[in-house]
């Protein structure tokens, strides 16, 4: 290309990377955290109550670290897996989550990914098509929106309703739903939301992606990460009503996220995945994508079968006890409401009542001044697709989280309207 | 007879004639991986009637994955410093999406210790092996329209991974005479004002060519000619036991801007632990504008990446660099390179234009009208497991029909019976009257 008669370069970034992208939470908190106040005067520690990440809970599995040991001194892990990832792994990822199904999983049913974020790569790219849309649920995991972009996927939300406990706004899902629709997305336990949908709501669900003729993603990575009143259930169970694809990882429930260990797992006795050349498609995207390390695949045997449950019982109290702690707390906070009581994941979505503020405007600038004032991170609720409200993270170590919590109250009374006496 | 490949879908003939007894052609197909011809080929071989008893080991000569022989192991020092950041608990958390710093400054003074300007730890990406850095490398310069010159032949993730970006492929020929040099004039007809870049496989897979400074440099100059960045992939950087040495085509990133991918995988031997690099060896700041950079930056945001405990271990494992190590590995790739070589010439229809000079694979060409009811490279291979249970890679996998790429990177005495088992093949299917 000529200018000026110099010839410039060629080449340019790709634009779509930048409409992709600017989903992410992790752009949002980088920009809050720019914001924190290097002199605080207190010299206080930063408190961030923004991350989904579990991993410096005190509470570890010991018996996961030594599967990876062991996988790696063996040596017998140091080449490149098969395309679908090591067969032992997947084997034993299919004999966890059948535990709670009624039909069998086989190891042909499970494709092991580089944690669920690729998992939820590789599934988008597998449905994208012109013209094909896919339903998404509001307030959202942002990764679903970057990747259908970036994948020319057509988004459309659905609403869960937080006076209905989070539940799906079915009536609104059938309505947006057309002959383009490819899929529906579901998070279960509910990032940002906190909610557990019950069996009864899942086959509500299923019965009526069926009527409408698509299939569900369901969102487990926060699977068994239930500690109210609703017991956890696979969407799988009803593989045979709907063909389900099913997405988790080591990273929340063994609180590992850095070590990249996930899977796509299809619950679909009827094979109509198969039929309709889904299962080709992710055995081709995949072999010219990346994978997870091949001697932590090794290990995910081991971890599976001889993880204790009073290692998972521990994980289930710690955090019932930081959910009820975080609630109590934000009870005391007049700007905050939170809707529904969190009952799974690590997350509570909570409203914020601007009208009881000086000089705040909208969420983002809450957040951003909360940082500034009080070195307080968390996440404003328009990232996840609600505007003024937050997204809050309670797992977090007891002290950090009860400090985090009262620094946002009084954060509260300081930008208070003054009453009018 | 009749195959019909799984991801390929391309139906081959056999000399017996295919479908209405018609020679079918070929086609170049863009979505077979070498992965998968491997495995079509070892379901051959296990289905194969032999007995038991008369079944032969399997040897396989058709991956870059030389794991599987106790010869071939990675350092201790490797090994216990991904031991000692997992045990730390220190990196179970999430790493920044662009890499942990740590990770990101010691691939950056690693590097650049080979080059005439320092890299600063910003043009560092951590990536879960090569292939991610291949994949970035294409998805941030793919735009409507966009085409890309990689070599022929090549490695097929370029392409596969073109096609999913929607960026167009034009091929251009390394010249076997030539040891395997890029073909510039060809470079020079096949540019256009749509082209964003030109790949080259620096030491070569799947040619076993290592470049010299002279024409790396053209390299870089016709690139710089054309207005396009080079991308360079030195996967088997190092990895060179000939007369030229390694040269990082970094050194030219004054004259074109470079993108140089890397990983642990080869040098170390540790393919499956996804440890590798996209780099920005641009020290003019061609293509680094901020906005690119924002744009990099971005794209890691939505992808998933290498362990958090891997990269933690980089800083040891690239600081304690081996030399004891790295030396013995060249030298068992060059023992085994030269009895590759010696092997083929012993085999009349086999030829190997171009004694591998590095990496751990050689291309050789072969002579069909010299054995009687072979067809192609194809029919060559799939017969070649079925009757002695060696795997080879035909040649159309990688862009060149009737030839076969061989690794060497296999224990010496695994590939001297596997080559042994060639010859005998080739020997049983001669169509030429042999001496006894």
């Amino acid at each position: 290309m000529e200018k000026n008669g110099v010839k410039s370069w060629n080449f340019k970034g790709h634009e779509d990377l930048i409409t992709a992208s600017q989903f992410s939470i992790k752009g949002v908190v980088n920009k809050l955290k720019q914001n924190l106040n290097p002199s605080d005067d207190q010299s206080r520690p930063v408190i961030s109550l923004g991350h989904g990440d579990p991993s410096f809970f005190s509470c570890f599995p010991h018996s996961a670290q030594d599967a990876v040991l062991h996988s790696l001194r063996s040596a017998q892990f140091n080449g490149f897996p098969q395309n679908s990832g090591v067969l032992q792994a997947r084997r034993s990822v299919a004999e966890y989550l059948s535990r709670d199904l009624p039909n069998n999983l086989s190891s042909n049913d499970v494709y092991l990914t580089a944690g669920a974020k690729q998992a939820i790569e590789v599934v988008l790219a597998v449905l994208a098509r012109p013209g094909a849309n896919i339903l998404l649920p509001r307030p959202r995991y942002p990764m679903y929106e970057a990747h259908a972009t970036f994948s020319h996927l057509e988004v459309r939300h659905f609403d869960i309703l937080p006076e209905k406990g989070w539940e799906i706004d079915l009536n609104g899902l059938e309505a947006l739903a057309d002959d383009n629709t490819v899929a529906m997305v579901l998070v279960n336990p509910g990032n940002p939301c906190g909610n557990v949908f019950t069996y009864d709501h899942l086959q509500q669900v299923a019965e009526t992606a069926k009527k409408l003729g698509i299939l569900v993603i369901a969102d487990e990575v926060y699977g068994h990460l239930a500690f109210g009143v609703n017991p956890f259930v696979q969407m799988g169970v009803f593989g045979s009503i709907v063909p389900v694809l099913t997405l988790g990882s080591l990273s929340k429930r063994w609180m590992v996220p850095g070590w990249r260990l996930g899977w796509i797992a299809l619950s679909d006795p009827s094979g109509i995945l198969e039929k309709y050349g889904i299962v080709e498609c992710i055995k081709s995207y995949l072999s010219i994508t990346s994978y997870p390390a091949t001697f932590i695949q090794g290990a995910v045997p081991e971890i599976l079968e001889k993880t204790t449950e009073d290692f998972y019982s521990k994980t289930i109290h710690l955090l019932r006890e930081a959910a009820d702690v975080c609630y109590d707390k934000l009870e005391q906070i007049p700007c905050i409401s939170c809707p529904h009581k969190p009952e799974g994941s690590l997350f509570v979505m909570v409203k914020l009542d601007l009208s009881l503020l000086e000089d705040i405007n909208d969420d983002m600038e809450f957040c951003i001044e909360l940082a500034k004032e009080e070195s307080v991170i968390i996440v404003p609720g328009f990232t996840v697709g609600l505007r003024n409200w937050l997204r809050i993270t309670f797992a977090a170590e007891r002290l950090s989280l009860e400090d985090g919590l009262a620094r946002i109250k009084a954060f509260h009374f300081r930008h208070a309207k003054k009453q009018i006496l | 007879m009749q195959k019909e490949m799984e991801n390929g879908k391309v139906k081959k003939s056999g000399i017996n004639g295919g479908e209405n007894g018609k020679e079918e052609e070929v086609e170049t197909p863009t979505n077979i991986t070498i992965k998968g011809i491997l495995a079509l080929l070892m379901a051959t071989i296990d289905s194969s009637s032999s007995s038991i008893d008369n079944k032969k080991r399997t040897i396989s000569l058709g991956m870059g994955d030389p794991t599987a022989y106790t010869c071939f192991h990675t350092t201790a020092v490797a090994e216990d410093a991904v031991v000692d950041t997992l045990r730390s608990q220190k990196f179970n958390g999430y790493s920044p999406t662009v890499g942990l710093p740590q990770t990101r400054k010691a691939i950056a003074e690693y590097l650049s210790r080979n080059l005439p300007y320092k890299l600063s730890p910003d043009d560092v990406y951590v990536t879960a092996g090569c292939t991610q850095a291949i994949e970035v490398s294409l998805s941030i310069l793919a735009r409507p329209g966009a085409n890309i010159l990689v070599p022929r032949p090549g490695f097929p993730i370029y392409e596969l991974c073109a096609a999913f970006r929607n960026l167009e492929v034009r091929h251009v020929d390394l010249i076997p005479e030539k040891g395997w040099e890029v073909d510039l004039n060809l470079v020079d007809a096949l540019v256009d004002h749509n082209t964003v870049a030109m790949v080259i496989i620096n030491p070569g897979n799947p040619c076993g060519n290592v470049y010299s400074y002279q024409h790396l440099k053209k390299i870089a100059e016709t690139a710089k000619r054309h207005k396009i960045l080079v991308i360079a992939d030195e996967v088997y950087g190092h990895l060179a036991f000939g007369r030229n040495p390694f040269v990082p085509m970094g050194i030219f990133g004054s004259i074109a801007p470079v993108l140089t991918l890397g990983s642990l995988s080869k040098r170390w031997i540790v393919p499956g632990w996804r440890l590798g690099w996209f780099v920005t060896t641009d020290p003019n700041s061609t293509f680094k504008t901020p906005k690119v950079v924002e744009r990099i930056k971005k794209y890691f945001d939505i992808c998933g990446g290498p362990a958090t405990f891997i990269q933690a271990a980089v800083p040891r494992i690239l600081e304690q660099c081996e030399e004891v190590f790295f030396k013995r590995t060249i030298s068992i790739l060059k023992q085994t390179s030269d009895t590759c070589c010696d092997r083929i010439k012993e085999i009349p229809s086999m030829t190997c234009p171009h004694k591998p000079q590095g990496s751990m694979a050689l291309m050789v060409k072969l002579n069909c009208s010299e054995l009687k009811d072979i067809s192609d490279d194809i029919d060559f291979c799939f017969k070649l497991a079925k009757e002695e249970s060696v795997i080879l890679l035909p040649g159309l996998t990688v862009g060149l029909k009737n030839w076969v790429r061989i690794t060497f990177a296999v224990e010496p005495s695994s590939l001297d019976e596997a080559l042994e088992r060639v010859k005998s093949f080739c020997h049983r299917h001669s169509s030429i009257q042999q001496k006894s």
